[in-house]
Protein backbone atom coordinates (compact mmCIF):
# COMPACT_ATOMS: atom_id res chain seq x y z
CA UNK A 1 0.00 0.00 0.00
CA UNK A 2 1.10 3.44 -0.71
CA UNK A 3 2.75 5.85 1.86
CA UNK A 4 0.19 8.11 3.47
CA UNK A 5 1.17 11.51 4.85
CA UNK A 6 0.30 13.49 7.63
CA UNK A 7 0.86 16.31 10.24
CA UNK A 8 0.57 17.59 13.13
CA UNK A 9 1.50 20.23 15.54
CA UNK A 10 3.72 19.70 18.22
CA UNK A 11 3.74 22.34 21.06
CA UNK A 12 5.97 20.58 23.39
CA UNK A 13 9.77 20.55 23.37
CA UNK A 14 10.29 18.16 20.61
CA UNK A 15 13.18 15.90 21.81
CA UNK A 16 11.24 15.23 24.65
CA UNK A 17 8.31 14.06 22.95
CA UNK A 18 7.37 10.36 23.49
CA UNK A 19 8.02 7.68 20.82
CA UNK A 20 6.67 4.28 20.45
CA UNK A 21 3.55 4.37 22.61
CA UNK A 22 0.23 4.26 21.81
CA UNK A 23 -1.38 7.87 22.42
CA UNK A 24 -3.82 10.35 20.83
CA UNK A 25 -3.36 13.12 18.98
CA UNK A 26 -5.06 15.44 15.89
CA UNK A 27 -3.63 14.55 12.83
CA UNK A 28 -4.25 16.25 9.34
CA UNK A 29 -4.03 13.86 6.31
CA UNK A 30 -2.03 15.78 3.81
CA UNK A 31 -2.78 12.84 0.46
CA UNK A 32 -6.60 12.03 0.65
CA UNK A 33 -7.90 9.90 -2.30
CA UNK A 34 -10.23 12.48 -3.04
CA UNK A 35 -8.29 16.38 -2.70
CA UNK A 36 -10.37 18.29 -1.46
CA UNK A 37 -10.34 16.40 1.78
CA UNK A 38 -6.64 17.65 2.25
CA UNK A 39 -6.00 18.92 5.36
CA UNK A 40 -8.98 17.23 7.09
CA UNK A 41 -8.10 16.98 10.47
CA UNK A 42 -8.86 14.28 13.01
CA UNK A 43 -7.56 12.51 16.43
CA UNK A 44 -5.95 9.77 16.60
CA UNK A 45 -4.63 6.57 18.48
CA UNK A 46 -1.49 6.36 17.11
CA UNK A 47 1.72 5.52 17.52
CA UNK A 48 4.78 7.55 16.08
CA UNK A 49 8.44 7.59 16.25
CA UNK A 50 11.10 10.17 15.09
CA UNK A 51 12.86 7.59 12.33
CA UNK A 52 11.34 8.00 8.93
CA UNK A 53 10.87 4.54 8.19
CA UNK A 54 9.74 2.78 11.40
CA UNK A 55 6.05 3.38 11.24
CA UNK A 56 4.11 3.17 7.31
CA UNK A 57 3.54 6.13 7.18
CA UNK A 58 4.82 9.67 6.81
CA UNK A 59 4.43 12.26 9.38
CA UNK A 60 5.53 15.84 9.13
CA UNK A 61 6.21 18.04 12.46
CA UNK A 62 4.81 21.58 12.65
CA UNK A 63 5.67 23.55 15.73
CA UNK A 64 3.25 26.07 17.23
CA UNK A 65 3.52 29.06 15.15
CA UNK A 66 3.34 26.69 12.10
CA UNK A 67 6.91 26.13 11.46
CA UNK A 68 7.46 23.59 9.62
CA UNK A 69 10.31 21.15 10.62
CA UNK A 70 12.95 19.21 8.07
CA UNK A 71 12.76 16.01 8.39
CA UNK A 72 9.75 14.04 8.70
CA UNK A 73 8.53 11.23 11.67
CA UNK A 74 6.84 8.04 10.75
CA UNK A 75 3.36 7.45 11.96
CA UNK A 76 0.96 4.36 12.78
CA UNK A 77 -2.67 4.89 12.69
CA UNK A 78 -4.57 3.04 14.89
CA UNK A 79 -7.90 4.06 14.72
CA UNK A 80 -9.69 7.80 14.28
CA UNK A 81 -11.24 8.69 17.61
CA UNK A 82 -15.07 10.18 17.03
CA UNK A 83 -15.34 13.16 19.66
CA UNK A 84 -18.97 13.83 19.05
CA UNK A 85 -20.56 10.37 19.24
CA UNK B 1 -33.69 57.83 2.37
CA UNK B 2 -31.60 54.97 0.72
CA UNK B 3 -28.01 55.57 -0.18
CA UNK B 4 -26.80 54.33 -2.97
CA UNK B 5 -25.47 50.39 -2.13
CA UNK B 6 -25.05 47.30 -3.25
CA UNK B 7 -27.33 44.63 -2.48
CA UNK B 8 -25.28 41.56 -2.65
CA UNK B 9 -21.03 40.85 -3.75
CA UNK B 10 -21.80 40.57 -7.59
CA UNK B 11 -23.14 43.85 -8.05
CA UNK B 12 -20.35 45.25 -5.93
CA UNK B 13 -17.87 42.85 -8.47
CA UNK B 14 -19.20 44.94 -11.28
CA UNK B 15 -18.83 48.40 -9.31
CA UNK B 16 -15.54 47.56 -9.13
CA UNK B 17 -14.88 46.17 -12.39
CA UNK B 18 -16.58 49.65 -13.76
CA UNK B 19 -14.42 51.99 -11.37
CA UNK B 20 -10.78 49.64 -13.04
CA UNK B 21 -10.36 48.48 -9.30
CA UNK B 22 -11.33 44.65 -9.78
CA UNK B 23 -8.87 41.86 -11.66
CA UNK B 24 -11.22 39.27 -13.19
CA UNK B 25 -8.88 35.91 -13.20
CA UNK B 26 -10.16 33.10 -15.76
CA UNK B 27 -7.24 30.61 -15.20
CA UNK B 28 -7.72 28.02 -13.06
CA UNK B 29 -6.25 28.72 -9.44
CA UNK B 30 -5.16 26.51 -6.63
CA UNK B 31 -6.83 26.59 -3.50
CA UNK B 32 -4.06 25.35 -1.57
CA UNK B 33 -1.60 28.80 -1.17
CA UNK B 34 -1.60 30.12 -4.40
CA UNK B 35 -5.07 32.12 -3.58
CA UNK B 36 -4.30 33.00 -0.44
CA UNK B 37 -0.96 34.11 -1.62
CA UNK B 38 -2.56 36.60 -4.21
CA UNK B 39 -4.53 37.75 -2.10
CA UNK B 40 -1.75 38.74 0.01
CA UNK B 41 0.20 40.28 -2.41
CA UNK B 42 -2.66 42.15 -3.51
CA UNK B 43 -3.05 43.66 0.08
CA UNK B 44 0.81 44.50 -0.01
CA UNK B 45 0.47 46.29 -3.22
CA UNK B 46 -2.65 48.05 -2.84
CA UNK B 47 -3.75 46.36 -6.21
CA UNK B 48 -7.35 45.71 -7.47
CA UNK B 49 -9.40 42.59 -5.83
CA UNK B 50 -9.17 39.51 -7.74
CA UNK B 51 -12.30 37.83 -8.68
CA UNK B 52 -11.38 34.57 -8.97
CA UNK B 53 -13.30 32.50 -12.06
CA UNK B 54 -11.93 28.78 -11.38
CA UNK B 55 -10.76 27.45 -8.68
CA UNK B 56 -9.22 24.03 -8.51
CA UNK B 57 -11.36 20.72 -7.28
CA UNK B 58 -14.13 23.04 -7.25
CA UNK B 59 -15.68 23.45 -10.37
CA UNK B 60 -18.83 25.54 -10.16
CA UNK B 61 -17.57 27.95 -7.39
CA UNK B 62 -15.62 31.38 -7.30
CA UNK B 63 -13.57 33.34 -4.94
CA UNK B 64 -13.68 37.16 -4.42
CA UNK B 65 -10.13 38.26 -2.74
CA UNK B 66 -9.39 41.36 -0.74
CA UNK B 67 -13.10 42.91 -1.25
CA UNK B 68 -12.59 45.87 1.30
CA UNK B 69 -8.61 46.35 2.17
CA UNK B 70 -8.56 50.04 0.55
CA UNK B 71 -10.68 53.38 1.27
CA UNK B 72 -11.27 53.50 -2.54
CA UNK B 73 -13.16 49.98 -2.10
CA UNK B 74 -14.69 51.39 0.92
CA UNK B 75 -16.15 54.46 -0.51
CA UNK B 76 -17.32 52.74 -3.52
CA UNK B 77 -18.92 50.09 -1.01
CA UNK B 78 -20.66 52.78 0.60
CA UNK B 79 -22.04 54.44 -2.84
CA UNK B 80 -19.66 57.46 -2.76
CA UNK B 81 -17.28 59.17 -5.42
CA UNK B 82 -13.83 56.71 -5.14
CA UNK B 83 -11.83 59.30 -4.70
CA UNK B 84 -13.48 60.79 -1.29
CA UNK B 85 -10.55 61.40 1.18
CA UNK B 86 -10.57 59.72 4.54
CA UNK B 87 -12.31 62.72 6.85
CA UNK B 88 -14.74 62.82 3.96
CA UNK B 89 -16.05 59.45 4.50
CA UNK B 90 -15.19 59.20 7.88
CA UNK B 91 -17.97 61.89 8.37
CA UNK B 92 -20.39 60.08 6.17
CA UNK B 93 -19.95 57.19 8.19
CA UNK B 94 -20.73 59.06 11.29
CA UNK B 95 -23.51 61.05 9.95
CA UNK B 96 -25.04 57.71 8.89
CA UNK B 97 -24.75 55.80 12.25
CA UNK B 98 -25.67 58.76 14.72
CA UNK B 99 -29.42 58.32 13.20
CA UNK B 100 -32.10 56.01 13.94
CA UNK B 101 -31.32 51.94 13.56
CA UNK B 102 -33.15 50.89 11.20
CA UNK B 103 -35.21 47.71 11.45
CA UNK B 104 -34.51 44.74 8.51
CA UNK B 105 -37.64 42.78 6.83
CA UNK B 106 -38.35 39.30 6.49
CA UNK B 107 -38.42 37.78 2.91
CA UNK B 108 -39.85 34.23 2.20
CA UNK B 109 -37.66 31.73 1.20
CA UNK B 110 -38.80 31.43 -2.09
CA UNK B 111 -36.99 35.12 -3.22
CA UNK B 112 -33.55 34.55 -1.29
CA UNK B 113 -31.41 33.52 -3.44
CA UNK B 114 -28.91 32.12 -0.55
CA UNK B 115 -31.55 29.19 -0.59
CA UNK B 116 -31.22 28.24 -4.54
CA UNK B 117 -28.65 24.98 -2.59
CA UNK B 118 -29.97 23.30 0.18
CA UNK B 119 -27.43 20.74 1.97
CA UNK B 120 -28.34 18.86 5.17
CA UNK B 121 -27.12 15.87 6.48
CA UNK B 122 -24.13 14.08 5.45
CA UNK B 123 -24.56 16.68 2.41
CA UNK B 124 -23.86 19.15 4.47
CA UNK B 125 -19.97 18.68 3.89
CA UNK B 126 -17.59 21.68 4.35
CA UNK B 127 -14.88 20.28 2.40
CA UNK B 128 -17.23 20.60 -0.05
CA UNK B 129 -16.80 24.22 -0.36
CA UNK B 130 -13.12 25.87 -1.08
CA UNK B 131 -11.98 26.82 1.73
CA UNK B 132 -8.93 28.32 1.71
CA UNK B 133 -4.98 27.36 2.88
CA UNK B 134 -4.46 31.24 3.12
CA UNK B 135 -0.93 31.19 4.48
CA UNK B 136 1.74 28.31 4.53
CA UNK B 137 1.56 26.83 8.10
CA UNK B 138 -1.95 27.57 8.99
CA UNK B 139 -3.42 25.42 11.67
CA UNK B 140 -6.30 24.44 8.62
CA UNK B 141 -8.27 25.64 5.98
CA UNK B 142 -10.26 28.99 6.84
CA UNK B 143 -13.46 29.03 5.02
CA UNK B 144 -14.53 32.01 7.46
CA UNK B 145 -11.87 35.03 6.57
CA UNK B 146 -14.17 37.55 5.87
CA UNK B 147 -17.56 37.14 7.02
CA UNK B 148 -19.74 36.96 10.18
CA UNK B 149 -21.47 34.72 12.30
CA UNK B 150 -24.80 35.58 13.92
CA UNK B 151 -25.82 34.22 16.92
CA UNK B 152 -29.16 35.17 19.37
CA UNK B 153 -28.38 35.60 23.30
CA UNK B 154 -30.34 32.78 25.23
CA UNK B 155 -32.82 35.30 27.35
CA UNK B 156 -33.28 38.21 25.17
CA UNK B 157 -33.71 38.83 21.57
CA UNK B 158 -30.21 40.71 21.43
CA UNK B 159 -29.13 38.79 17.85
CA UNK B 160 -25.30 39.66 17.35
CA UNK B 161 -23.11 39.66 13.69
CA UNK B 162 -19.66 39.35 14.41
CA UNK B 163 -16.70 38.28 12.71
CA UNK B 164 -15.31 35.34 14.38
CA UNK B 165 -12.21 33.75 12.10
CA UNK B 166 -13.22 29.48 11.38
CA UNK B 167 -10.80 26.86 10.53
CA UNK B 168 -12.40 23.82 9.11
CA UNK B 169 -11.65 20.68 11.32
CA UNK B 170 -13.47 18.10 9.86
CA UNK B 171 -16.70 17.60 7.27
CA UNK B 172 -18.87 18.80 10.23
CA UNK B 173 -16.89 20.85 12.37
CA UNK B 174 -15.48 23.99 12.36
CA UNK B 175 -12.94 25.35 15.04
CA UNK B 176 -12.28 29.17 15.97
CA UNK B 177 -11.08 31.83 18.87
CA UNK B 178 -14.19 33.85 20.39
CA UNK B 179 -12.63 36.06 22.74
CA UNK B 180 -14.05 36.69 26.15
CA UNK B 181 -15.26 40.01 25.80
CA UNK B 182 -16.75 39.83 22.50
CA UNK B 183 -20.85 39.97 22.33
CA UNK B 184 -20.52 36.22 21.17
CA UNK B 185 -17.74 35.55 23.87
CA UNK B 186 -20.66 37.21 26.50
CA UNK B 187 -23.09 34.95 25.08
CA UNK B 188 -21.72 31.66 24.63
CA UNK B 189 -19.17 31.28 27.64
CA UNK B 190 -21.38 33.40 30.00
CA UNK B 191 -25.02 31.82 29.23
CA UNK B 192 -25.13 28.94 27.00
CA UNK B 193 -21.99 27.22 28.69
CA UNK B 194 -23.35 27.52 32.01
CA UNK B 195 -26.48 25.84 31.32
CA UNK B 196 -24.48 23.36 29.12
CA UNK B 197 -26.89 24.78 26.28
CA UNK B 198 -25.34 24.36 22.52
CA UNK B 199 -25.94 28.03 20.78
CA UNK B 200 -27.52 27.74 17.57
CA UNK B 201 -25.37 29.59 14.67
CA UNK B 202 -25.59 30.38 11.61
CA UNK B 203 -22.12 31.79 8.83
CA UNK B 204 -22.78 34.12 6.55
CA UNK B 205 -20.06 33.75 3.68
CA UNK B 206 -20.16 36.60 0.76
CA UNK B 207 -22.05 39.03 2.25
CA UNK B 208 -22.86 41.75 0.62
CA UNK B 209 -20.20 45.24 1.53
CA UNK B 210 -21.84 46.89 3.95
CA UNK B 211 -22.93 43.95 6.60
CA UNK B 212 -19.17 43.28 6.04
CA UNK B 213 -18.58 46.52 7.45
CA UNK B 214 -20.94 46.44 10.05
CA UNK B 215 -20.03 43.07 11.16
CA UNK B 216 -16.94 43.89 12.28
CA UNK B 217 -17.77 47.44 13.40
CA UNK B 218 -18.09 47.79 17.43
CA UNK B 219 -20.90 49.65 17.66
CA UNK B 220 -23.92 48.49 20.37
CA UNK B 221 -26.66 49.14 17.45
CA UNK B 222 -27.47 45.45 16.37
CA UNK B 223 -25.63 45.07 13.45
CA UNK B 224 -28.26 44.23 10.88
CA UNK B 225 -29.76 47.73 12.00
CA UNK B 226 -26.33 49.29 11.98
CA UNK B 227 -26.36 47.99 8.26
CA UNK B 228 -29.56 49.19 7.63
CA UNK B 229 -28.37 52.70 8.51
CA UNK B 230 -25.65 52.36 6.35
CA UNK B 231 -27.52 51.43 2.88
CA UNK B 232 -30.75 54.01 4.32
CA UNK B 233 -32.41 50.83 3.80
CA UNK B 234 -33.53 47.53 5.63
CA UNK B 235 -31.95 44.50 5.13
CA UNK B 236 -33.57 41.64 3.59
CA UNK B 237 -33.36 38.58 5.95
CA UNK B 238 -34.44 34.89 5.65
CA UNK B 239 -34.78 32.30 8.13
CA UNK B 240 -32.40 29.69 8.41
CA UNK B 241 -33.35 25.64 7.50
CA UNK B 242 -32.61 24.13 11.11
CA UNK B 243 -33.12 27.01 13.55
CA UNK B 244 -34.18 30.10 14.32
CA UNK B 245 -31.99 32.26 13.31
CA UNK B 246 -32.14 34.71 10.21
CA UNK B 247 -29.56 35.66 7.93
CA UNK B 248 -29.22 38.14 4.69
CA UNK B 249 -30.96 36.76 1.33
CA UNK B 250 -28.32 37.60 -0.93
CA UNK B 251 -25.67 36.25 0.92
CA UNK B 252 -23.56 33.75 -0.95
CA UNK B 253 -23.32 30.84 1.45
CA UNK B 254 -24.40 30.37 4.84
CA UNK B 255 -23.28 27.43 6.95
CA UNK B 256 -26.14 26.66 10.06
CA UNK B 257 -25.28 25.00 13.16
CA UNK B 258 -24.65 24.84 16.34
CA UNK B 259 -21.69 26.22 19.10
CA UNK B 260 -20.94 23.26 21.70
CA UNK B 261 -20.64 23.78 25.34
CA UNK B 262 -18.07 21.16 27.17
CA UNK B 263 -15.70 20.53 24.23
CA UNK B 264 -12.60 22.58 22.47
CA UNK B 265 -10.65 21.68 19.85
CA UNK B 266 -6.64 22.68 19.08
CA UNK B 267 -7.45 25.87 16.70
CA UNK B 268 -4.56 27.86 14.90
CA UNK B 269 -1.69 28.71 13.87
CA UNK B 270 -3.54 32.01 11.55
CA UNK B 271 -1.63 34.75 9.87
CA UNK B 272 -3.63 37.37 12.25
CA UNK B 273 -4.38 40.98 12.15
CA UNK B 274 -1.01 42.75 13.84
CA UNK B 275 0.59 40.88 10.57
CA UNK B 276 1.98 38.19 12.41
CA UNK B 277 1.10 34.47 13.62
CA UNK B 278 1.10 35.21 17.02
CA UNK B 279 -1.10 33.38 19.09
CA UNK B 280 -0.64 29.79 20.02
CA UNK B 281 -2.23 26.72 18.60
CA UNK B 282 -4.95 25.96 21.63
CA UNK B 283 -8.38 24.73 22.20
CA UNK B 284 -11.11 27.12 21.32
CA UNK B 285 -14.72 27.32 20.37
CA UNK B 286 -16.09 24.77 18.17
CA UNK B 287 -18.99 24.60 15.99
CA UNK B 288 -21.01 21.49 14.63
CA UNK B 289 -22.72 21.97 11.10
CA UNK B 290 -26.82 21.11 10.33
CA UNK B 291 -26.64 22.58 6.75
CA UNK B 292 -24.85 24.59 4.43
CA UNK B 293 -27.19 26.80 1.57
CA UNK B 294 -25.76 28.45 -0.78
CA UNK B 295 -26.75 30.13 -4.58
CA UNK B 296 -26.11 29.01 -7.59
CA UNK B 297 -22.41 29.16 -8.16
CA UNK B 298 -21.27 31.16 -5.00
CA UNK B 299 -19.04 33.23 -4.72
CA UNK B 300 -16.54 32.90 -1.56
CA UNK B 301 -14.60 35.70 0.13
CA UNK B 302 -11.05 35.49 0.94
CA UNK B 303 -8.91 37.94 3.16
CA UNK B 304 -5.80 37.38 3.80
CA UNK B 305 -4.80 39.15 7.25
CA UNK B 306 -1.53 39.89 7.10
CA UNK B 307 1.10 43.10 7.48
CA UNK B 308 -0.58 45.50 6.22
CA UNK B 309 -3.23 46.57 4.66
CA UNK B 310 -6.15 43.99 4.88
CA UNK B 311 -10.17 44.55 5.41
CA UNK B 312 -9.87 44.02 8.89
CA UNK B 313 -6.47 46.29 9.48
CA UNK B 314 -8.51 48.62 7.46
CA UNK B 315 -11.85 48.73 8.79
CA UNK B 316 -11.23 48.06 12.40
CA UNK B 317 -9.31 50.89 12.26
CA UNK B 318 -12.04 52.97 10.53
CA UNK B 319 -14.46 52.11 13.11
CA UNK B 320 -12.58 51.53 16.21
CA UNK B 321 -11.77 55.33 15.99
CA UNK B 322 -14.72 56.53 14.87
CA UNK B 323 -16.41 54.85 17.59
CA UNK B 324 -14.25 56.24 20.13
CA UNK B 325 -14.69 59.67 18.64
CA UNK B 326 -18.38 59.41 19.34
CA UNK B 327 -17.35 58.43 22.94
CA UNK B 328 -15.29 61.49 23.39
CA UNK B 329 -17.47 63.79 21.97
CA UNK B 330 -20.76 62.06 23.97
CA UNK B 331 -18.32 63.02 27.16
CA UNK B 332 -17.74 67.05 25.34
CA UNK B 333 -13.96 66.77 25.07
CA UNK B 334 -13.14 69.40 22.80
CA UNK B 335 -11.27 66.60 20.31
CA UNK B 336 -10.46 67.64 16.29
CA UNK B 337 -11.26 64.10 15.24
CA UNK B 338 -10.05 60.58 15.67
CA UNK B 339 -7.64 59.13 13.42
CA UNK B 340 -6.90 55.36 13.68
CA UNK B 341 -3.93 54.33 11.12
CA UNK B 342 -4.73 50.71 9.46
CA UNK B 343 -0.72 50.75 9.26
CA UNK B 344 -0.71 50.11 13.32
CA UNK B 345 -2.93 47.15 12.90
CA UNK B 346 -5.75 49.17 15.07
CA UNK B 347 -3.09 49.27 17.70
CA UNK B 348 -2.30 53.12 17.60
CA UNK B 349 -5.07 55.77 17.63
CA UNK B 350 -4.43 59.53 17.02
CA UNK B 351 -6.72 62.14 18.47
CA UNK B 352 -6.55 65.65 17.20
CA UNK B 353 -7.69 67.97 20.47
CA UNK B 354 -7.81 71.94 21.16
CA UNK B 355 -5.52 71.49 24.57
CA UNK B 356 -8.24 73.67 26.40
CA UNK B 357 -7.11 72.58 29.82
CA UNK B 358 -4.56 70.81 31.38
CA UNK B 359 -4.56 67.28 31.52
CA UNK B 360 -6.92 66.84 28.58
CA UNK B 361 -4.66 64.16 27.15
CA UNK B 362 -4.74 62.08 30.18
CA UNK B 363 -8.71 62.45 30.34
CA UNK B 364 -8.78 61.00 26.64
CA UNK B 365 -6.54 58.44 27.30
CA UNK B 366 -8.80 57.72 30.39
CA UNK B 367 -11.96 57.10 28.44
CA UNK B 368 -9.86 55.44 25.64
CA UNK B 369 -8.32 52.73 27.82
CA UNK B 370 -11.35 52.90 29.99
CA UNK B 371 -13.96 51.95 27.48
CA UNK B 372 -15.58 48.83 26.61
CA UNK B 373 -13.50 48.86 23.14
CA UNK B 374 -10.22 49.15 25.11
CA UNK B 375 -8.34 45.93 24.69
CA UNK B 376 -8.29 46.80 20.38
CA UNK B 377 -6.36 50.14 21.55
CA UNK B 378 -2.85 49.81 22.88
CA UNK B 379 -1.26 53.33 22.15
CA UNK B 380 -2.77 56.83 22.14
CA UNK B 381 -1.23 59.68 20.71
CA UNK B 382 -2.59 63.43 21.56
CA UNK B 383 -2.26 65.66 19.32
CA UNK B 384 -3.23 69.70 19.50
CA UNK B 385 -5.31 71.04 16.45
CA UNK B 386 -1.68 72.17 14.54
CA UNK B 387 -1.14 68.53 13.49
CA UNK B 388 -3.44 66.82 10.70
CA UNK B 389 -4.37 63.68 12.31
CA UNK B 390 -4.73 61.78 8.87
CA UNK B 391 -0.95 62.81 7.56
CA UNK B 392 1.36 60.16 9.00
CA UNK B 393 4.22 62.65 8.37
CA UNK B 394 2.72 64.77 10.39
CA UNK B 395 2.19 62.88 13.54
CA UNK B 396 5.16 61.25 13.51
CA UNK B 397 7.02 64.93 13.67
CA UNK B 398 4.96 65.62 16.70
CA UNK B 399 5.44 62.52 18.26
CA UNK B 400 9.45 62.97 18.28
CA UNK B 401 9.03 66.36 18.88
CA UNK B 402 6.04 67.64 21.25
CA UNK B 403 5.84 64.28 22.84
CA UNK B 404 8.48 64.83 26.12
CA UNK B 405 10.08 61.42 26.19
CA UNK B 406 9.44 61.01 29.99
CA UNK B 407 6.84 63.50 31.19
CA UNK B 408 4.65 62.89 27.88
CA UNK B 409 4.00 58.90 28.11
CA UNK B 410 1.81 57.47 30.51
CA UNK B 411 1.86 53.65 30.87
CA UNK B 412 -1.46 51.67 31.66
CA UNK B 413 -0.90 48.62 33.16
CA UNK B 414 -2.52 45.39 34.23
CA UNK B 415 -5.18 46.28 31.29
CA UNK B 416 -7.43 43.71 29.56
CA UNK B 417 -6.19 42.46 26.34
CA UNK B 418 -5.84 39.61 23.90
CA UNK B 419 -3.76 36.29 23.15
CA UNK B 420 -2.48 38.38 19.70
CA UNK B 421 0.05 41.21 20.91
CA UNK B 422 3.11 40.05 19.10
CA UNK B 423 4.62 42.46 21.75
CA UNK B 424 3.22 40.45 24.77
CA UNK B 425 5.55 37.77 26.92
CA UNK B 426 4.04 34.27 26.50
CA UNK B 427 2.38 34.22 30.30
CA UNK B 428 0.52 37.78 29.15
CA UNK B 429 -1.10 36.06 26.05
CA UNK B 430 -2.01 33.51 27.85
CA UNK B 431 -4.39 35.51 30.66
CA UNK B 432 -5.39 37.94 27.76
CA UNK B 433 -2.72 40.80 30.16
CA UNK B 434 -2.97 43.98 28.38
CA UNK B 435 -0.35 47.16 28.39
CA UNK B 436 -1.21 50.64 27.18
CA UNK B 437 0.72 53.89 26.91
CA UNK B 438 -0.40 57.77 26.10
CA UNK B 439 1.71 60.08 24.17
CA UNK B 440 1.04 63.52 25.03
CA UNK B 441 2.10 65.45 22.16
CA UNK B 442 0.93 69.01 23.31
CA UNK B 443 2.65 71.32 24.93
CA UNK B 444 2.15 71.85 28.85
CA UNK B 445 -0.41 75.05 28.96
CA UNK B 446 2.01 75.90 31.88
CA UNK B 447 4.82 76.93 29.42
CA UNK B 448 4.74 80.77 28.76
CA UNK B 449 3.77 81.87 25.33
CA UNK B 450 7.01 83.36 24.59
CA UNK B 451 8.46 79.81 25.04
CA UNK B 452 6.34 78.09 23.01
CA UNK B 453 8.41 76.60 20.16
CA UNK B 454 7.20 78.12 16.82
CA UNK B 455 6.29 75.42 13.66
CA UNK B 456 8.03 76.14 11.18
CA UNK B 457 6.37 75.15 8.13
CA UNK B 458 5.19 77.07 4.76
CA UNK B 459 1.41 77.54 6.38
CA UNK B 460 2.56 78.87 9.81
CA UNK B 461 5.64 81.19 9.27
CA UNK B 462 4.79 82.98 6.18
CA UNK B 463 2.69 86.14 6.07
CA UNK B 464 -0.54 85.13 3.52
CA UNK B 465 0.59 87.55 0.97
CA UNK B 466 3.57 85.54 0.52
CA UNK B 467 1.94 82.52 0.60
CA UNK B 468 -0.69 83.13 -1.72
CA UNK B 469 1.99 85.05 -4.32
CA UNK B 470 4.07 81.29 -4.00
CA UNK B 471 1.19 79.24 -4.71
CA UNK B 472 -0.12 81.34 -7.88
CA UNK B 473 3.49 81.17 -9.23
CA UNK B 474 4.19 77.56 -8.65
CA UNK B 475 3.87 76.39 -12.54
CA UNK B 476 5.63 78.99 -13.73
CA UNK B 477 8.71 78.84 -11.59
CA UNK B 478 9.10 75.62 -13.36
CA UNK B 479 7.66 73.46 -10.83
CA UNK B 480 5.92 70.43 -12.06
CA UNK B 481 3.99 69.34 -9.02
C1 LIG C 1 -11.20 39.50 9.68
C2 LIG C 1 -11.51 39.56 11.16
C3 LIG C 1 -11.38 38.41 11.94
C4 LIG C 1 -11.68 38.45 13.30
N1 LIG C 1 -11.59 37.31 14.03
C5 LIG C 1 -11.94 37.30 15.32
C6 LIG C 1 -11.92 36.09 16.05
O1 LIG C 1 -11.57 35.03 15.53
N2 LIG C 1 -12.33 36.13 17.35
C7 LIG C 1 -12.74 37.30 17.95
O2 LIG C 1 -13.12 37.25 19.14
N3 LIG C 1 -12.75 38.48 17.29
C8 LIG C 1 -12.36 38.50 15.99
N4 LIG C 1 -12.37 39.67 15.28
C9 LIG C 1 -12.80 40.90 15.95
C10 LIG C 1 -14.33 40.98 16.00
O3 LIG C 1 -14.88 40.80 14.72
C11 LIG C 1 -14.80 42.29 16.51
O4 LIG C 1 -14.51 42.40 17.86
C12 LIG C 1 -16.25 42.59 16.19
O5 LIG C 1 -16.55 43.88 16.60
C13 LIG C 1 -17.24 41.60 16.77
O6 LIG C 1 -17.31 41.71 18.12
P1 LIG C 1 -18.58 42.30 18.91
O7 LIG C 1 -19.79 41.64 18.35
O8 LIG C 1 -18.27 41.94 20.31
O9 LIG C 1 -18.58 43.81 18.68
C14 LIG C 1 -12.07 39.66 13.91
C15 LIG C 1 -12.19 40.80 13.13
C16 LIG C 1 -11.91 40.77 11.78
C17 LIG C 1 -12.04 42.02 10.99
Amino acid sequence: MAQKEYDTFILTELSQFPEDQEMEMIVRNLMPADRRYKYRSFYATAMISKSESKYPDRLWVRLGRGQLQEKPWSIKIIKEVNKFG
Amino acid sequence: MAYKFYKDNREFIEALKANNDLVTIEQEVDWDLEMGAIVRRVCEKKSASPYFKRIKDYPGFEAFGAPLSTYKRLAIAMGMNPDASVPEISNEYVKRTTGDPIKSILVDKKKAPCKENIWTGKDADLFKLPGPMVHDGDGGRYLATWHFVVSKDLDTEFVNWGMYRQMVFDEKTMVGPVLPFSDMGKMFYGKYVPKNKPMPFATVIGCDPLSGVAACAPSPIPEDEFTGMLMGAPVELVKCETNDLYVPAYAEIIIEGEVIPGIQIDEAPFGEYTGYRTSPREPRTVYRVTAITFRNNPIVTVSNMGVPTDEGQLLRSFSLGLEMRKLLESQGIPITGVYMLPESTHHLVVVGVRPAYSGIASQIANLVFGSKLSPWFTMVVVVDNETDIYNKDEVIHALCTKCHPIRGIRKYEQAPGTPLYPFADPEERKWSRGSQVLFDCTFPLSWPKSDLPIKVSFNNVYPKEVQEKVLKNWKSYGFKD
